[in-house]
């Protein structure tokens, strides 16, 4: 539709316009004495459709949604300047950061620093693979909104033109994100700005690519090569990651790294990803067509799901979402008979779970590693913190029955126990796996170079961290979702509801508390004493919600009892009367 | 047989109030449901039936009067409560990685059924949920998640049932089918209280009908 009709549209109306433009029949139609009445709404079967162009349907939705815009860009930004302000004031601060950090880490030729520095942007560039294709396979990456599934796709046009538009932002936001991320920490490292221009270009085009292959592979729904090249990239940088883990703590003993062999063979990679790019663009664009609708709005569906879900910041309901979409994806299992009656029978459910599911081991494995790398760097003090916070975020996959248990009423409702009880249960097995992590780290805690603790000191600050991890997971799973009903806090930002605010912070709370004590040196006994408390808390023994249901049950049967019980007069004597 | 009035109600509902805001959805709702029993709530949309039902199961605190099963005042966390009554209301949830006849053999398990295996084997045969036994919930049509819905209360011990709209989503075999099993429910001395829009269940299934009309504003209008 040209400039000139759009501005007539708005005068006469698109109909009038679209019927104008559509060229002869209308126009003849025009010029011809009126039509009989019998033109009406609905469409005859033996009609001969008008040819649609794609791109002139799509130039008038876009049109309509301009149309609807109460403010220009310039306006939205002009009203927003706190936050163009903000922007401008962390950029400011994270080149200021870089520019110091170049100087600093340039000079630091330790082992550790100079291979550090090599392989850790290395490892960022297979972990921006890995996030790359995981984010494409899981949206799409090419996707449809419910409205543009149900008023667009049913229509007999090319999809084409309206899909393409929706293929650029996935590619332009991977080949952003990763490459940005990457240069960041190439530029953090202390690297040349050589070097970090190539690991950039290595991680953004990279992900670029491997975000079109995805989009290639969509219509056809092969996910298998996708698969392998995602765990391959995401096993790669964890290798590398361990690898400058084992270098720093002195466990690998090697000497440094050369640069220009690993600069070359990423600069190859860049090229190669680039050719990549090109080919599987071509084909991603060739088959836009060939998308199943369904495929399309279930990626549109899971982005309005998530949009509403970090609107309220609820973490929790994005984790669930993603679990949801897992087992959609996998549909079908074998089933196995339960054992155990009773409280027993939930326990051993979560065994089978696991045992069918066995990939949340990887992470509770890897997560071992942080308190050996704490000692062996020598972060003493804070070796229980990001211990426990390492634990914390890989036992979440082990409490999806706690999750599912506390999220709504209704299932817990079914089960003849207290909700006390079934939380206990729900945590029996994550428990267990939490003693056995400490029991693993518990060398770290007493010191491998030389005794920092006693051996039993050692054990009480495994066991200790072990426990704020749990119970911190424990507390970010059970996050109750955010009440607009209650009272609204007065904040910067303006008003919110509390849990709004506290869920942030809900599950890393309880591992502060925790393991304050061990922060502070103050004896792992006190931390002994606050998990025991976090356990009481997290198990729900003291529910006030609970506890406030039943003082208020207790006053309306009071209140129940009085009004039925027939009144007793009591005689008072009058004083001086007989 | 012992006559109505001197057996003791399995549920007991007085004066029941609850308000959402300036709208008064129920205020003084009295009921009592005796074993064989079974009592439809029925009405217009919006008039309180859902509500009463929440109530009566403990997912909503009334505003005023009390809800008793068994002579035991509902909390929706007591265990006794948990399990007398079965309900099928909207909030039911189900675990993303148990499949269907896992969620029913837990549930039998968890309740102590004897013969749970033939118990479970039963119910799914009954709910024509057989071909799905593997199946993961998320993959389950509405209709079938309904009837997986229906299973998860005729699988455990029960003295109530609360079934809220328990015809939505079932074809009409599955109404014909749900109709018979309460009568027989019933009939065995199951208490029931459920709210429908089906004639066919109400008639078949209900010894008592409540209609429900209109909710009360802040300034008395209905």
């Amino acid at each position: 539709m040209s400039k000139k009709a759009r501005k007539r549209g708005a005068e006469v109306g698109v109909g009038e316009v679209l019927a104008q433009e559509e060229g002869a029949p209308e126009s003849q139609s025009a010029a011809e004495p009126e039509a009989p009445a019998e033109a009406s709404y609905y469409f005859l079967p033996d009609a001969e459709p008008l040819d649609v162009d794609e791109r002139e349907l799509h130039d008038l939705m876009k049109w309509w949604r301009h149309g609807r815009a109460t403010r220009t860009i310039w306006q939205a930004l002009s009203d927003g300047y706190v936050t163009v302000f903000v922007v401008v004031m962390l950029a400011a601060m994270v080149t200021n950061v870089v520019i110091h950090a170049q100087g600093s880490m340039a000079g630091c030729d330790t082992t550790a620093c100079l291979t550090g520095r090599l392989l850790l942007p290395s490892a960022t560039v297979f972990a921006c693979y890995a996030l790359s294709l995981a984010v494409g396979r899981l949206f799409g990456p090419v996707l449809a909104s419910a409205a543009e599934g149900s008023w667009l796709m049913d229509a007999p046009i090319s999809r084409h033109y309206l899909l393409r538009g929706r293929l650029v932002w996935p590619l332009l936001g991977s080949f952003l994100i990763g490459g940005l991320v990457t240069a960041l920490v190439a530029a953090l490292s202390g690297l040349d700005w050589l070097d970090v221009g190539i690991l950039g270009a290595a991680a953004g085009v990279g992900a670029a690519a491997l975000m079109a292959y995805a989009a290639a592979e969509q219509s056809s729904e092969r996910t298998l090569s996708l698969k392998l090249l995602q765990n391959l990239s995401a096993l790669l940088a964890v290798a590398i990651l361990l690898v400058v883990v084992s270098i720093a703590t002195g466990w690998l003993p090697v000497g440094v790294v050369a640069l220009s062999p690993i600069s070359f063979a990423l600069g190859a990679l860049a090229v190669g990803m680039a050719v990549l790019f090109a080919v599987s663009l071509r084909l991603a664009l060739r088959r836009l067509d060939d998308i199943r609708r369904a495929r399309l709005l279930s990626g549109g569906s899971l982005v309005s799901g998530m949009q509403g879900a970090m609107f309220a910041l609820d973490f929790g309901l994005i984790r669930d979402i993603l679990v949801d979409r897992q087992a959609i994806e996998k549909g079908h299992v074998r089933p196995t008979r339960g054992r155990g009656v009773g409280l027993a029978a939930l326990v051993w459910r979560d065994v089978e779970r696991l045992v069918r599911n066995p990939k949340p081991f990887v992470g509770l494995v890897l997560s071992l590693v942080v308190p050996y790398a704490a000692d062996a760097l020598g972060i003493v003090q804070l070796k229980s913190f990001v211990s426990a916070l390492a634990l914390m975020a890989v036992m979440v996959p082990f409490l999806g029955s706690l999750r599912v248990l506390t999220r709504t009423g209704g299932l817990a409702r079914t089960m003849p126990f207290k909700t006390a009880s079934i939380r206990t249960a729900s945590m029996a097995v994550p428990g267990v796996l939490a003693l056995l992590w400490a029991l693993a780290a518990a060398p770290a805690f007493v010191g491998i170079a030389g005794p920092e603790e006693s051996w039993e000191l050692g054990m009480v600050s495994a066991f200790c961290t072990a426990a704020a991890g749990l119970f911190g997971g424990c507390r970010w799973v059970t996050a109750k979702k955010v009440d607009y009903a209650v009272p609204m806090m007065a904040t910067q930002a303006g008003a919110m509801p509390p849990t709004l605010i506290f869920n942030i912070f809900r599950g890393f709370d309880v591992v502060a508390v925790v393991t304050a004590p061990l922060i502070l040196q103050a004896g792992p006994v006190w931390s002994l004493g606050l998990a025991f408390g976090a356990f009481i808390v997290v198990r729900g023994t003291f529910n006030l919600d609970e506890l406030k249901a039943e003082s208020e049950a207790a006053q309306r049967e009071l209140q129940a009892a009085k009004a039925q019980a027939p009144v007793q007069k009591k005689k008072v004597p009058r004083p001086g009367a007989r | 047989m012992v006559p109505m009035a001197k057996k003791r109600p399995v549920l007991r509902v007085a004066g029941l109030k609850k308000s959402f805001g300036p709208v008064t959805i129920v205020d003084g709702f009295n009921l009592d449901v005796f074993p064989g029993e079974a009592v439809a709530l029925t009405g217009r949309n919006g008039t309180g039936k859902s509500t009463i039902l929440r109530c009566i199961v403990g997912a909503d605190r009334p505003d005023a009067g009390t809800v008793e099963v068994d002579g035991v005042t509902v909390r929706e966390t007591d265990p006794r409560v948990r399990r007398d009554v079965a309900t099928v209301i909207d909030d039911l949830d189900f675990f993303p990685d148990l499949s269907v006849v896992e969620h029913l053999d837990l549930l039998a398990r968890a309740h102590g059924v004897p013969d749970s295996d033939d118990s479970v084997d039963e119910v799914l045969r009954e709910v024509q949920l057989v071909p799905q036994s593997g199946q993961l919930p998320g993959t389950l049509s509405s209709g079938q998640r309904r009837r997986l819905a229906l299973a998860t209360a005729f699988i455990r011990p029960r003295k109530l049932l609360v079934l809220d709209e328990p015809e939505q989503r079932l074809d009409t075999e599955g109404v014909e089918w749900l109709a018979g099993r309460l009568l027989a429910e019933r009939e065995r001395g199951l208490a029931i209280v459920m709210a429908s829009h089906e004639p066919t269940l109400v008639d078949k299934v209900a010894t008592k009908v409540v209609r429900l009309s209109g909710v009360t504003y802040e300034d008395g209008d209905e």
